[in-house]
């Protein structure tokens, strides 16, 4: 085991934990919150579940969102903190859905129907699946007439092209965006400021490119180590994730240490709300070299145009960026992004991980299943009920884990 | 298929013979489309087919095909056989279903499919349509054309401008990319002409579903699931119209004489999702035995828009965005209340369709807002519209029968 895994580890679960762990560093230095160390710091953040940052943090006014396609730069300029909202390790069952729904939208609205995300400023979600669309319906109706009453409209959808190639696309979309920021900092009780946009934008661009530089040392560091590096990004205030990250970057350049030995791996899947998987490819002799879920690095891929008008630069950033399975881009477009980063990463073989429900990852499971072993690339896939992998999936990991490093011996 | 329990219409018959000759037609399509020039499409039920019919190009519905693999019992062992290619369980069964029969011909009951010569698709009813369409373009390696309608989030049901124009863009998108395909014009008057004949289908398919306000109702929600046929595969052609003027006539006069289709019509119920095809007779059965009919649906609702007149693209673009599978919860729950109260209904049974997330996912809020608003009691009973394999007959009976029990006892 390595020293950030076993340090991984050790910090604990809980959002007290976190806390305290903080305010030990606060009292001991002097430090604000925010400047404690950086890794430890960023591990607990990851780890501290959705729904307790809110409650952790009640001077913070956390705004909810649920997908990589929420644009959090309009959040940020409307004075609030964007929160992924991810389902708890052992999430319950929600009242208002039925038993064959994803992890992710049982977990989350079993939380919102405990009353748990009352102290949001807001909710968003953009339009990508069946499922969250749904979501998106059910939610509102609990908070804004239903038992969770929060008075004014607090849930809001943003619609992308799900055609990234369509005629028009980008017009649609820009106005799209327009509507929404109007909206949120209407809900704010502020004017839309483009300077405030142009600062979020910055920001936002920071921690992207933070965040490349920790992936060209990804193949040097422990898989759940950057998972939870980088899930963190997503749920702590941002300005002080950049400032923890820029931290985490100088400590982790003195500890990287040799890849050598172990298998590298593409993992490609939807949202994984905890490391187990991770955890399990590092024990099984693993590494990821390239993650392309909804939650590791797909989140961060593309920058914004900062010389460009604010709402158009944030349309192409989203109409260019590598694509979920619920966009359209062209039919090979997923495929070839997935081999190609096989072949910058020198992976050995590809990992696909479903979530149970997941149907726009089931879907594309086949034709990249055929297209990677087409292409001479070994792929495994593996499907997760939870996010935490089990006795079978260790199993069949390992067996394909020996395979690989039976054809590199 | 378990005959139905109550009063057949005269018109089926011709109905068969129209959805015959369409389903040879189309089997056989090969042999007499390429000679005349007509290419031959595979289209999502939320496509605007009236521009393909314009520019000469014939259809096939998948999703029709998957019903009636569902009818047949086929849908199961047809889905397997995309199942054994990876395809998971969890996926839509009519797309499994398709999937299927283009992998297994043998096992398809219609002989088999005739090869797409493109596919065209709008996204206005789920998501998986896009993934089922790519699945079948890299199969055949035939263009997709993608017509790319946003989710209506707004309460009220409107498309924004912004949104109406990109659509409204994409259509002229698929002319330009028609007129190369088919190496001809798109003749507008043709169009309008389909647009005439959509809405003239439309709206008589509409007033035929009015019918059900009456009391008893002269058709039961199973009929027009079976009667549906011709608005979603013959849409803006004048057999279409034709067929509906004659079912119109034969339950209006129903209606004249004061003849319900569930003899001693005690209750009346709103359906809402798309049939369990695999027992459609069956089920319903559990329901006209009692005296209960099924006055009006939501499903079938899913055709009753007609297009506006002036520019025929805007109209298009408005009338396919705003499907009701397309608009937000708060539009859906407003439809099914004002439907519970136009058609004075006792209660309201929803599918749960395992394979229709869009449709099912938001059931049990929705259940909860109509009961509170209406106090009419609803059920759930989950199923899938085409594999049986997901029909447990004896709990879904249980639970049928405390429903009518609740009923029978005033709600107690």
């Amino acid at each position: 085991m390595t020293a950030w895994t076993a340090l991984s580890r050790e910090v604990k679960t809980t959002s007290s934990a976190f806390l305290s762990a903080e305010s030990e560093v606060k009292e001991e230095s002097g430090m604000e919150h925010g400047e404690a160390d950086g890794i430890s710091t960023l591990l607990a953040a990851a780890q501290m579940p959705s729904a307790d940052w809110p409650k952790a943090y009640p001077e913070i006014k956390f705004f909810g969102f649920f997908c990589s396609y929420w644009p959090e730069e309009l959040v940020l300029s409307a004075g609030w903190e964007p929160l992924r909202l991810l389902p708890p390790l052992h999430p319950g069952m929600a009242a208002r859905l039925p038993a064959y729904t994803c992890a992710v939208g049982r977990g989350c609205l079993a939380q919102a129907e405990n009353g748990e995300y009352r102290r949001l400023a807001g909710v968003g979600f953009a339009h990508t699946c069946d499922t969250m669309q749904s979501l998106f319906g059910v939610w509102r109706s609990l908070f804004t007439g239903g038992e969770v009453h929060q008075g004014d409209e607090s849930t809001f959808m943003v619609v992308p092209p799900v055609n990234l190639l369509a005629t028009g696309a980008e017009t649609y979309y820009r106005t799209e965006l327009e509507l929404l920021w109007r909206r949120l900092t209407a809900r704010a009780g502020q004017k839309p400021d483009q300077e405030a946009l142009r600062g979020a934008i910055r920001l936002a661009n920071q921690i992207r490119r933070q965040v490349e530089e920790l992936e060209r040392r990804r193949a040097w560091l422990p898989s759940d180590l950057v998972a939870a590096l980088l899930r963190a990004g997503q749920l702590m205030p941002r300005a002080n994730y950049n400032q923890q990250l820029a931290r985490a970057l100088t400590q982790l350049e003195d500890h990287l240490s040799s890849p050598a030995g172990r298998i590298p791996l593409v993992l490609s899947g939807s949202v994984l709300e905890g490391d187990g998987i991770y955890r399990l490819i590092e024990d099984l002799g693993g590494r990821v070299v390239a993650d392309d879920t909804c939650t590791g690095s797909r989140h961060y891929l593309g920058l914004v145009d900062e010389e460009e008008e604010p709402l158009l630069a944030l349309t192409r950033r989203h109409l260019s960026r590598p694509a979920c399975p619920c966009r359209h881009q062209g039919l090979p477009a997923r495929l070839d992004h997935l081999k190609g980063l096989v072949r910058q990463r020198e992976a050995q073989g590809v990992l696909l991980v479903l979530r149970k429900y997941c149907e726009p990852q089931a879907w594309d499971a086949v034709p990249l299943r055929d297209g990677l072993k087409a292409a001479g690339v070994p792929v495994l896939i593996l499907e997760l009920d939870g996010v935490s992998p089990g006795e079978q999936e260790r199993t069949r990991l390992q067996a394909f884990l020996e395979g690989l490093a039976a054809e590199k011996g | 298929m378990a005959k139905k329990d109550y009063l057949p219409l005269k018109s089926t018959g011709r109905l068969q013979r129209l959805m015959k000759r369409y389903y040879l037609l189309t089997r056989y399509h090969h042999l007499w489309g390429r000679p005349l020039r007509r290419p031959l499409a595979w289209i999502t039920s939320g496509a605007p087919v009236e521009i393909l019919q314009a520019f000469g190009i014939d259809s096939l519905y998948p999703e029709n095909y998957g019903a009636i693999y569902g009818a047949r019992r086929k849908g199961a062992e047809l889905a397997l056989a995309a199942e054994t290619k990876g395809f998971s369980p969890d996926l839509c069964s009519y797309a499994r279903a398709n999937l299927g029969a283009i992998y297994r011909p043998d096992l398809e009951p219609m002989g088999g499919l005739p090869r797409p010569d493109l596919l065209v698709i709008g996204n206005n009813i789920c998501g998986t349509v896009l993934k089922w369409y790519e699945a079948l373009a890299r199969h055949y390696g035939v263009p997709l054309l993608i017509v790319d309608s946003p989710f209506v989030a707004a309460d009220d049901g409107v498309s924004r401008e912004h949104a109406v124009a990109y659509v409204k863009g994409q259509l002229r998108q698929l002319i330009a990319d028609l007129t190369k395909i088919t190496g001809r014009p798109l003749s507008m008057t043709e169009l309008e002409r389909r647009i005439k004949w959509s809405n003239e289908a439309v709206q008589l398919w509409e007033e035929i579903r009015q019918l059900g306000r009456n009391r008893p109702a002269p058709l039961n929600v199973p009929d027009l699931f079976i009667q549906m046929a011709p608005i979603v595969v013959l849409r803006g052609t004048p057999q279409a119209v034709a067929y509906y003027r004659q079912l119109y006539a034969e339950a209006k006069e129903r209606v004249r004489q004061g003849q319900g289709a569930v003899p001693g019509e005690k209750y009346r119920l709103l359906w809402d999702n798309i049939a369990i095809w695999h027992h459609l007779y069956r089920f319903f059965n559990l329901f006209s035995r009692r005296g209960a009919a099924f006055v009006v649906d939501t499903y079938t609702a899913g055709w009753a828009g007609t297009m506006a007149p002036g520019d025929p693209l805007e109209s298009l673009a408005r009338t396919y965005t705003e499907v009701f599978l397309n608009q937000s919860f708060e539009f859906r729950v407003k439809q099914m209340i004002q439907l519970i109260r136009e058609y004075k209904v006792d209660g309201f049974v929803m599918h749960s369709n395992r394979s229709c997330k869009p449709y099912s996912l938001i059931q049990e809020e929705m259940r909860r807002r109509v009961m509170a608003e209406t106090g009419v009691p609803g059920l759930i009973v989950e199923a899938d519209m085409t594999d049986e394999r997901a029909y447990a007959e004896e709990p879904i009976k249980n639970r049928v029968e405390a429903f009518l029990e609740s009923l029978e006892g005033g709600g107690d």
